[in-house]
């Protein structure tokens, strides 16, 4: 009961401010802004065409009533915050009238798959060769490896897509250029394997920076556990290597690496966008760089709040998770 | 006193050999020692530090790795079922002689002990990798085992830092004693403990080492605890064994004008002199001084002790002590002797 009452009740009401406060500001933002994405929306519409006055006008309040630009900045408000807890986002703008939730809806699927797996394999890889190379570091592979990996990092994230995408597509056209999938989807054999071919380039591109950044990380909290106390006790009473790698150093490694593996979890709800725009990945990045170009406002509005809600929720999960993973977490 | 040593090391040297941009240093750190332990006793370590007495243990653990290395002389354990070399095992012959036969308490118990891993389930670690044995058994096992200790069977659920450091010594030497080994390093098992604590440890190691038979081997700077608890002690300076008896007559007569600073050195109830400390440190190892190395330290030094290293003689009672006073006097002793008679 004190868990709940010192642990988990704060953290909750933290939760709900951070929320809160997100949600106050991406209402408020594009109000302060001086570009009204109403006229916007009549210039577009009327840039081919002449509407009478009255057309004008009541174009004007339609636009407004959808928009939720309607009465005082208070009304408008409250009238925010009743849409965005129904799930209403509103129409999008440059797709009308399809809805900004039902798009967002079919591209996320695409995003948590790629981002959620390669972010996932690129953690544990680099944990794990990490905390190996940490461990042994006089072996002539851990040197391999860290050099290797040390020399991959510092390239730029969108050198190494565009190089991955030069060789496999053109040079050596083993993989597809654009695209997510291939057939009608379904549990299907031949829809499974097109996912996986999909997508196995821009998921590679992502995991290998991913993994070197871990394995960085990893092999430099290896070696000071390598010379802890207790990994020298263990030592010398001789435990099984493989024992001191897992239970004790890595286990012991592992509290700052989990609070970065959910915080870039969390990241997936803003997309991949370089990422998706180069292998042309129908995912949220793609999504919102559309949204963007075409000043779509409600899309933007809504992959923020998506991404705020989202990095807000997972850090509770990482704080509600560390009494598990950090004993002395649990009596504080 | 006629069984063979359960430990020797004969003319050990163990340098640190470390070689940065083509020059390479040498730290002497452990040079020319012999020593035997032999079964049942309890043997003191003592010097001050930097003399080299944890370099000494790694050795007689068989624990190092490079920098460290052996550059001469051996050491051998015998469980009397034959010789061991300690500093060449195998990785097998390692897993087989640790904790079985060869065990370790090491100093300050505060980071020893895993702090994400339960008391139980190090316990299980560290006795299923030198017994099979299911997790229930050892659990039985230890709880049998803490229970001697006043350790309640909780503990075994427990996380190291729910436990007070008296607690956490207490389960640390358990854990190095469960499988009740034949010859136990405690390595400062009492630095950095309070006195209550203290005298709680070194009765506990007393108690174990008379129930188990078990041979302990102490290496402590504190002369205290050795006074307590070694039966012999050997004195190390500046890497060499420089004096050698029982713990008596260390204490009562050490003839190593460096033992008597060590031992002058101890407040006793009744004089209220401020002590005489000794000026100086010890030598850096990697370029010792030439003759004796505690000839500059020395108040009784002569011109031979600068250029001659004096040699360890055995004095009456098995007394081992390295110093050109005591040589001067044998020598004496042996060449006027004949004389006399």
């Amino acid at each position: 009961m004190t868990l709940f009452k010192e642990y988990i009740f704060p953290r909750l009401i933290q939760w709900v401010i951070v929320i809160f406060i997100g949600v106050s500001l991406t209402f408020l933002i594009p109000r302060m802004s001086p570009i009204n994405p109403i006229d916007q929306a009549m210039g577009r519409l009327t840039a081919f065409q002449t509407l009478s006055p009255e057309a004008t006008l009541a174009l004007r309040q339609s636009l407004m009533d959808l928009y939720g630009l309607d009465g005082s900045l208070f009304s408008q408000y409250v009238n925010f915050w009743g849409r965005v807890l129904r799930g209403d986002l509103g129409p999008s703008f440059s797709a009308f009238p399809t809805t900004v939730t039902e798009m967002i809806g079919s591209a996320i699927w695409w995003t948590i798959g790629l981002l959620g797996l390669s972010t996932v394999i690129a953690w544990t890889l680099g944990l794990v060769l990490g905390a190996l190379a940490g461990y042994f570091p006089d072996r002539w592979w851990s040197k391999v490896l860290e050099n290797t990996l040390v020399s991959i990092y510092p390239i730029p994230y969108y050198i190494v897509a565009f190089i991955l995408l030069m060789l496999f597509t053109y040079y050596l056209p083993i993989f597809p250029l654009v695209g997510g999938s291939r057939g009608a989807p379904g549990f299907s054999w031949s829809y499974l394997s097109s996912l996986v071919y999909y997508g196995f380039l821009p998921a590679l591109s992502l995991v290998i920076g991913a993994t070197a950044f871990r394995f960085i990380m990893s092999k430099a909290l290896a070696g000071t556990e390598r010379t802890s106390d207790y990994v020298r006790f263990a030592e010398i009473a001789a435990l099984p290597k493989r024992k001191i790698v897992f239970r004790y150093v890595i286990r012991n490694t592992m509290l700052p690496q989990v609070t970065d593996l959910a915080l870039s979890l969390a990241a997936i709800f803003e997309g991949a966008l370089i990422t998706e725009v180069v292998f042309g990945y129908p995912g949220l990045g793609y999504l919102l760089l559309n949204a963007i170009n075409a000043s779509d406002y409600n899309m933007i509005m809504g992959i923020t709040l998506l991404s705020i809600v989202g990095i807000a929720t997972a850090s509770l999960l990482i704080d509600l998770c560390y009494p598990l993973i950090d004993p002395r977490v649990r009596y504080r | 006193m006629d069984q063979p040593p359960i430990l020797e090391a004969r003319d050990l040297k163990a340098y640190y050999i470390t070689e940065a941009f083509g020059v390479r240093r040498t730290v002497k750190a452990v040079d020319g020692v012999s020593l035997a332990i032999r079964p049942g006793e309890i043997y003191g370590i003592a010097g001050e530090s930097g003399c080299g007495k944890s370099t000494l243990l790694k050795m007689l653990l068989g624990e190092f790795e490079p920098p460290l290395t052996p550059v001469e002389g051996s050491v051998t354990y015998d469980f009397g079922e034959g010789q061991h070399d300690a500093l060449d095992m195998s990785e097998g012959e390692v897993t087989a002689t640790r904790w079985s036969r060869v065990s370790y308490v090491p100093q300050g118990s505060m980071h020893v002990l895993n702090p994400v891993r339960r008391i139980g389930d190090t316990f299980h670690d560290f006795i299923s990798t030198h017994q099979p044995m299911s997790r229930r058994q050892t659990n039985e096992r230890v709880a049998a085992y803490l229970a001697e200790f006043g350790l309640r069977e909780g503990v075994l659920r427990a996380f190291p830092h729910q436990l007070s450091g008296g607690m956490r010594q207490r389960v640390t030497i358990a854990l190095a004693t469960i499988l009740s080994p034949k010859l136990i390093f405690a390595d400062e098992p009492t630095t950095a403990l309070d006195v209550v604590v203290q005298r709680g440890v070194i009765q506990l190691l007393k108690r174990i080492q008379r129930d188990h038979g078990s041979t302990l081997v102490l290496i402590t700077h504190d002369m205290g605890v050795q006074a307590n608890l070694a039966d012999r002690i050997a004195v190390l300076y500046a890497g060499k064994l420089v004096e050698e008896a029982d713990t008596r007559t260390i204490f009562k007569a050490p003839r190593h004008p460096y033992t008597q600073h060590l031992i002058g050195s101890l407040p006793t109830l009744e004089d209220k002199v401020a002590r005489v400390s000794l000026p100086g440190r010890p030598p850096a190892l990697d370029d010792p001084p030439s003759g004796c190395r505690f000839h500059p330290r020395c108040p009784y030094a002569m011109e031979v002790c600068k250029t001659i290293v004096p040699p360890l003689v055995t004095l009456e009672g098995g007394h081992r002590a390295a110093c050109h006073l005591i040589t001067g006097e044998t020598d004496h002793a042996a060449a006027t002797s004949p004389a006399l008679a």
